[in-house]
Order: C-alpha cells, then structure tokens, then sequence
C-alpha cells in the first residue's frame, strides 16, 4: 500500500473531525479552572456542535459564569438555554442567517421578543444583516416596553428607511426616559413618533429605487 | 463529357457494399460477455481498495486528495454550524403559521454588499483609582479575561481600552483586580437572565 496514499487519506478523516474535536480541546477550557465545571462545559460543547450550534457563543456563555461565579449548575443551564434559542432563532431567521444574527436572535428570544417578530424583520431585510434591528428591539424590550409595540416600531422605522443611527437613538432615548419615570410604551411612542417625523412618508419609501438609497 | 468508368473499380465497390454474412451466435456470445461485465461492475469499496494497492502515485493525485480533504473540512465546519440549522430551519418552516407582524405593502429593503458586517473599534472608559487591574470581559471578546486589559491613563487616571464590536447590541462588565465584575456606570444597564446582576449594554452604529 502506497505510504503517500494512506497518509493523505488519514489526513482527510483528520480534518473532517477536527471541527467536532476542537470544541473538546478548546484551549479556553483550562480558562475554567473548577474541574467539574470544566467537564460540563466540555461535554456541553461537544453535544451542541454535534447539533449545529458553534463553539463561540457557547463557550462565551459559559466563560460569562465562570467571571460571574455561577454555579455549574447554572452554567449547564444557561448554555442549554442559548443552545435551545440558537435554533429557534436560526429557524426565524431563515433561509440564511449569519451567526452575528442568530446570536441577536438569541438574545433577543432570551428577553422574550416573539420568534414572529424575528420573522417579520428578516422578511423585510433579507438581504442583509439585521443584527443592530435586533439588538434594538432587544434594548427595548428588555427596558420593559411590550415586545408587540416594540417590535411593530423597529419595523415601521425600518420599512420607512430609518438609520442605524436613528435606531439606536431611539433605543438610548427610551432608556432615558424610562429612567427617568416616563412609562415605557409612552416613551417609545414620543421618541418613535420624533425619529418618523425626520423620515419620508411611507408612500414615498415605497416607490423608491432602493439601489439609489443605501443605508447610510 | 462523360467520365469513364474503370471496372475493377465499380467490382470492388460492388463487393465491398455486401456485409458479410452476421455469425449469430457470435453476436450472442459478444452481449453475454458484455451483460456479464456490467453485472460484475466492481462496487465503489472494491475501486476505493484497488486505488489503495495501487503502487504509482502521481502529484495529480495527492493534490486532489489534499483539496477534498480541505472541503470536507470546511463543509464539516458549515454542517456543524450554519448550514445544519439552516436546513432544520427550511423543513420547519414550511407550512407553519407565521404570526408575523404587519409590514408595509410593496416595502424590502435592499440588500447590502454583503451579509456579514466589519466590527468596529469602540473606546471605553472606567474610573477605578484604587484598581491595580481592569479587564473588559463581554460577548465581543468572548468574555475572555485574558482578552482585553484596560490601561491606566496617566498615573491615577482612568482605565481605557478599545474593543472591537460588530454593530448590534452587546453585554459587558468590567473585571476589576481579576475578581470583582463591575457594570460600567457610563452605560445602560439590562438585567442579566442568565446568571442574574446587571450587565452594560453597548450599542454599536455602523459608521
């Protein structure tokens, strides 16, 4: 048997499992210095890269307990929570989202934003990435407005043309004034209504070549 | 003019224009022996094992294997991650009720030039006089402490570093003498579901 032949071929097997093994050998693993953690995590990782979820963001999240001293138990759980909402933001934001997006997505489902509102935003920008509309709608939500009028909001702004800028700009003004006593859905409502007003009518958004616009 | 016509040459093309008499039993003993050879077709393990034993070996060859082996890699890569949960995705979703909030007739955005976007430098700042270390742990650094050490400006000055922060929103503390987690008070704060405690919220805008 040909020496070259069997080494490419071995070499072939090596790489097609070195993406599951590299969640086991993970060298951020020896970050976790309690060695039952650290076997939960390990096992975590292997079991959520099997199933399709990276290695980043779970090892991210558990990294995130061990500076904030969770327990393991706490630990496992959190790590399965994001496994869980990984998929069910990957099935919202079909047909092709990046992991920046799943992992807003993530989040976002976390806070308790609706899987139809993820729907509903990737279906007016498919093409590209919607990360920071996500992010904006989680800020909001998680400042306690109703995911529905938070969500309804982020879109009317989007369909209407509205910036990245803008757009956190309404997340930050809402936050303020819900810190300073204002309720929340009448703060998005002020501060929504203020942004709109800067906006083209929505007739004109609509007819519009969108290649002569692009987001600033 | 009339050509003239050579007659030896008309009596071989008069013979050679007669096919010879078919051996039928030749004809049958050629598609029995062909039949036979499809039906012994060597199975793809047999071609794999026989390209094993093989002894030549040619650059060609070896390029080829080196090459599939890179895209199983990277297919593997994409089967574990995105494509998997694509997939997952597509079949679920189809035929079930979307629920999806009502978005403008005739309104989708365009596309941009690409679907990824570029992370992008944000300075932070945190006043701990009395600390003799700060790191920034956060989802943009993985909530790796070894990541991003803060550094001292000036002799009691602030802590500042810059971290690189695709746009969106982002969780992150500040680790103080590698024990203590800090929120940083220059920003919004969200409840932490997880782990409980508060965390700072960094909104990052694409320039």
């Amino acid at each position: 048997m040909n020496f070259i032949r069997s080494c490419a071929t071995v070499a072939a097997l090596v790489v097609a499992v070195a993406s599951t093994a590299s969640a086991q050998q993970d060298a951020r693993l020896t970050l976790i210095r309690d060695d039952a953690t650290r076997e939960v995590v390990r096992q975590q990782l292997g079991g959520a890269l099997s199933r399709g979820v990276p290695v980043e963001p779970m090892m991210a999240k558990a990294l995130e307990g061990v500076a904030k001293r969770a327990s393991t138990k706490s630990i496992r759980a959190a790590m399965a929570r994001l496994e869980e909402n990984w998929h069910r933001a990957a099935k919202a934001l079909a047909p092709n989202p990046t992991d920046d997006e799943l992992g807003a997505g993530a989040d976002a489902l976390q806070q308790n934003v609706p899987e139809s509102a993820l729907r509903s935003l990737r279906k007016l920008a498919p093409g590209r990435s919607i990360a920071l509309e996500i992010g904006v709608l989680t800020q909001l939500v998680a400042r306690n407005v109703e995911p529905g009028q938070a969500s309804k909001m982020v879109l009317e702004l989007m369909a209407r043309k509205a910036t990245g800028t803008q757009l956190t700009a309404l997340s930050s003004a809402v936050q303020e004034d819900v810190e300073a006593g204002l309720a929340p859905a009448m703060a998005l409502d002020l501060r929504g209504r203020g942004i709109m007003s800067l906006l083209p009518p929505p007739s004109a958004v609509s007819t519009l070549n969108p290649r002569s616009t692009p987001r600033p | 003019m009339e050509l003239e016509r050579d007659e030896t040459i008309e009596r071989v093309a008069q013979t050679l224009a007669v096919l010879p008499p078919r051996d039928a039993q030749a004809v049958s003993r050629v598609m029995t022996a062909v039949h036979a050879h499809q039906a012994q077709r060597p199975s793809r393990l047999t071609l794999v094992m026989e390209w094993m034993r093989q002894p030549s070996f040619s650059v060609a060859s070896a390029g080829a294997l080196a090459a599939a082996a890179l895209v199983l890699g990277f297919f593997s890569r994409g089967a574990f991650g995105n494509a998997g949960s694509d997939q997952s995705a597509r079949s679920t979703l189809e035929g079930q009720p979307t629920g999806e909030f009502p978005i403008p007739a005739g309104v989708v955005l365009p596309a941009s030039n690409s679907h990824e976007v570029r992370a992008l430098p944000v300075s932070l700042v945190f006043d701990a006089r009395n600390a003799k270390s700060v790191v920034v742990v956060g989802d943009f650094n993985g909530w790796d402490d070894s990541k991003t050490p803060m550094v001292r400006y000036g002799k009691d000055g602030p802590w500042t570093a810059t971290v690189l922060a695709k746009p969106g929103r982002h969780v992150y503390a500040f680790l103080v003498d590698g024990t203590t987690l800090v929120a940083d008070p220059r920003a919004p704060r969200t409840k932490d579901l997880d782990y409980g405690g508060d965390a700072s919220v960094l909104m990052v805008t694409p320039p």
